[in-house]
């Protein structure tokens, strides 16, 4: 029998970073908060140390720091109507564990969306016209403005250092930033990254089109930084060693720099490390959770956790899956059409292009997570989109974060595998090569959702969470459209070799990276028949009971996500302050 | 080694004829140091340490799977002394062949390649039987094992496997090639040489990747777009331990 531990005021399952946000606000005004999360402390074994950190095998390939798949994998389908399969060694995204979550080992790429995001449906229909958006797309406004998210998105930029170019202070277009940026309130709170060269070759080309390239924002320091709270971040090193990897010279962003060591000091504030949580405890009749199970991973006991507030900040698909489990909210039917739970599960759409100048040193290895220089002409509804077929777009540039060798070595299409002549086109474009590439945007498709998996269950007996996923129609459109676009920049940079200009092309592939940005699931949303949580990120059938990440939102755009689920984070925050002295729908 | 002299492999024979004698292994770097090498190539050679992992007749297709796929040249030494034998035999003897991080619960079924491997095995099992599998066909086609093919026999069988001609009715030896082989031969290449390949950085060295400690906020502007001076002369975590 599970032991009831006492209650307590806020728990929230999982600690990594909209944990870590929430509890931010939440403990500056003393209300007690209690974090479960699965993973450990990084911060002092061999992944936060010099010469240890910098071990690709060990990080990277063999995913040192990721969820373990042999406990916890997720399965996958392409459509409903085929039979599905257990992931059982994921490359495609990698969710984090740990103190500090994903966002320990994340590149540092900190977008704002664009100002019509949270609006996109009124945006296209009122652009383009009501029967513009297709009967198979859920496109949903997500009931929050921008404007509502600014003062957020610039408490979480000054509080993670993001250096960048403005592009838009106060509804005036800034030189070298931006152009289609939302009006931010201030300046970015560092200077931008230094240009690497393949930056230098694409911002030429760009500029050379009629476009307006720029330094992408990031979370990795250009200097020394003190942020709002007094934690601080020494200068980034441009090693190359970001994205899966622990910064040990503390000069990225990440919760475990910033918030962890800080709540730590406080007196409301608990973490309880190795807390594998395993379901909402929820009472339907009286539409409340009454708290959470979990399992001490040091002792195998089972606690019952009592909380007035259960706060969800567990990544897209625990998030998701936790309410599945014990029966929160309808789940979705796509035969239907309705129920909710999760619904609007996107990713991201990835295209690239490769670049080869036998005469230019592009030294990969002199890079960070941050160094890319991007343009934004035909991301999402930027450019007119009468007549193409398609909804969304990509920002494309230039983004060589690393050089390191296992994973990271461009070679002409066409070479051998292996042989001498393997290496020696190895030797030869190692540091003379660069991938032109476009983040697209993934919006919903009634046939890509999440619901649970009774064939296969993960290391404590659960179904596993199944994904229904490929790239529909419209995605493949767009990628095929924008990928001509990168194509063209690629063509006005003359390089030696050009590789090939396609865009992507189903089905979604679990063997390669491509970037942990699975978005949806739980969306947000003001009509509680599309809706998981309400704009407030509030449960419909749960007063108290929030949602928080990316599994809130309704579609995927064409940038990073961490921007606008650390603003959402930090709101929800101060909207729990104001819940706590007066418990209702918000 | 055998490769280069198709018929005999001295490795393996030694090891034979030793196999009755104690301490085996610890005499058998005597012989890798003596190995010819290619003319022209890098003069250092992976010490041999041994294999955990490996028999004898397992050693000896390794070595000549990586020798094939690693010739030595104007860039490197031959694969086994570039010390990627090792490193297939310290990974698959290790927490990696052993399936760490792997789901490995039933049921089972095949399914479309995008899903990944859908096999019972861990990759140490999976090793085995696809080496054996290969062995098999390169026995059908040659009536010799792996390692006593030439290099052009043997390249050719890999690159059949690779792009899935070659069929056997246990186990598809295209995804064995390319999902488990293919990218340990890459990792032996590119890791850290702590793991045993790279011997000497010599790939690294090979790509003018300068790998630790990286701290690059200078170089990152005077070598923006310039050779950089260090990338000829890399070091490992080996040398900051
Ligand atoms: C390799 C990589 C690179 C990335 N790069 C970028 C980038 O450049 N820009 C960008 O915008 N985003 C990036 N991201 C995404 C970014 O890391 C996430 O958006 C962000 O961390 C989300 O915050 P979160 O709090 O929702 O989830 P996380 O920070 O991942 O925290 C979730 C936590 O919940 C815990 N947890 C999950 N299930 C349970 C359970 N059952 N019980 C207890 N605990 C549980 C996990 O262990 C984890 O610590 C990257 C991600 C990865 C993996």
């Amino acid at each position: 029998m599970a032991k009831t531990l006492p209650k307590r005021s806020v728990v929230i399952v999982g600690g990594g970073l909209t944990a870590g946000l929430v509890a931010r606000q939440l403990t500056a005004q003393n209300i007690d908060v209690l974090v479960l999360e699965r993973g450990v402390d990084h911060r002092h074994g061999a992944e936060s140390r010099l010469p240890t950190q910098r071990d690709e095998l060990r990080w990277s390939t063999r995913q040192g720091l990721m969820q373990d798949w042999s406990v916890q994998p997720y399965s996958l389908r392409h459509n409903r109507r085929d039979p599905s399969y257990p992931i059982r060694w994921m490359s495609a995204f990698l969710p984090g564990e740990g103190m500090g979550g994903a966002a320990n080992h994340w590149n540092g790429q900190s977008w704002r969306w664009s100002e019509y995001d949270p609006a996109i449906r009124t945006r296209y229909e009122s652009r383009y016209g009501k029967a513009f958006i297709p009967a198979n797309m859920p496109l949903r406004d997500w009931g929050v403005s921008y404007a509502q998210m600014e003062p957020y998105h610039d408490l979480f930029e000054k509080l993670f250092g993001v250096a960048g170019q403005a592009g838009n202070l106060r509804g005036t277009i800034q030189p070298g930033g931006n152009p289609f940026e939302g009006p931010r309130s201030n300046e970015y709170p560092q200077k931008p990254l230094e240009i690497t060269e393949a930056g230098s070759i694409f911002k030429s080309a760009a500029q050379s089109l009629g476009f307006k390239p720029f330094p992408g924002p990031a979370a990795n320091s250009t200097g020394a930084y003190t942020n709002p709270d007094g934690q601080k971040l020494g200068q980034c090193q441009y090693c190359g060693h970001c994205e899966r990897f622990i910064c040990e010279a503390q000069a990225k962003g990440t919760p475990e720099v910033l918030l962890y060591p800080m709540l730590l000091q406080r007196k409301s504030f608990e973490i309880r490390l190795r807390a594998h949580v395993l379901g909402v405890n929820y009472d339907a009749q009286a539409k409340r959770a009454t708290g959470v199970r979990y399992v001490d991973l040091v002792t195998g006991k089972e606690y019952v956790q009592p909380a007035d507030v259960v706060v969800l900040g567990a990544f897209t698909m625990t998030n998701t899956r936790l309410l599945l489990l014990d029966g929160i909210g309808k789940p979705y039917d796509p035969g239907t059409q309705t129920g909710v739970v999760g619904r609007n599960f996107c990713y991201q759409t990835l295209s690239g292009v490769d670049v080869f100048f036998k005469d230019r040193w592009i030294n990969p290895f002199l890079a960070s997570g941050g160094t890319t220089t991007v343009i934004d002409e035909f991301n999402n509804d930027n450019f007119d989109h009468s007549g193409l077929g398609f909804l969304g777009g990509g920002s494309i540039g230039a983004s060589v974060t690393n050089g390191r060798p296992i994973a990271s070595r461009a070679v002409p299409a066409g070479t051998p595998r292996w042989g001498t002549e393997w290496k020696a086109a190895n030797a030869a474009w190692y540091a003379h090569a660069f991938n032109v590439w476009a983040q697209g945007s993934c919006y919903p498709d009634r046939e890509n959702f999440l619901d649970l998996d009774h064939a296969y269950t993960d290391a404590y007996g659960q179904p596993l969470l199944r994904m229904t996923f490929d790239f529909r129609d419209n995605e493949v459109k767009m990628s095929h459209w924008v990928t001509q676009k990168i194509g063209a920049i690629a063509k006005a940079m003359r390089p030696d070799i050009m590789g090939s200009v396609e865009g992507l092309k189903p089905s979604f592939d679990t063997r390669v990276y491509q970037t942990t940005h699975v978005t949806g699931g739980t969306p947000m949303g003001a009509d509680p028949a599309h809706s998981v949580v309400s704009p407030h990120l509030q449960h419909w059938d749960a007063q108290n009971l929030f949602v928080v990440g990316a599994s809130v939102y309704p579609h995927n755009s064409g940038f990073n996500p961490t921007g606008p689920l650390a603003a959402l984070a930090l709101r929800l925050g101060d909207d729990l302050i104001s819940y706590a002295k007066r418990p209702r729908m918000l | 080694m055998s490769i280069e002299d198709p018929g005999k492999s001295p490795r393996r024979e030694f090891l034979k004829q030793a196999a009755a004698l104690a301490g085996a292994a610890a005499v058998a770097g005597t012989v890798a140091a003596v190995e010819s090498r290619a003319a022209g190539a890098p003069a250092e050679t992976a010490p041999f340490e041994g294999y955990e992992f490996f028999g004898p007749d397992e050693a000896a297709f390794v070595e000549a799977l990586v020798n094939v796929m690693c010739p030595a040249d104007q860039y490197t030494p031959n694969g086994v002394d570039c010390g990627l034998a090792t490193f297939f035999d310290r990974q698959l003897g290790g927490a990696f062949g052993q399936g760490k991080g792997r789901y490995l619960r039933g049921p089972w079924n095949q399914g479309p390649p995008e899903m990944g491997l859908q096999s019972p095995l861990t990759p140490a099992q999976f090793f085995k039987v696809g080496l054996n599998a290969a062995n098999e066909v390169s026995m059908q086609r040659h009536s010799k094992p792996f390692e006593q093919l030439s290099p052009a026999q043997a390249n050719l069988l890999l690159h059949d496997i690779q792009d899935e001609h070659v069929n056997t009715d246990s186990v598809s030896l295209g995804s064995w090639f390319n999902s488990l082989v293919y990218p340990l031969f890459v990792q032996a290449c590119f890791s850290d040489p702590m793991y045993g390949g790279n011997y000497n950085k010599v790939f690294w060295k090979m790509l003018g990747y300068p790998g630790l400690p990286a701290t690059h906020a200078l170089d990152m502007v005077q070598y923006r777009g310039k050779p950089y001076p260090q990338a000829g002369n890399p070091k490992s975590i080996l040398d900051f331990s």
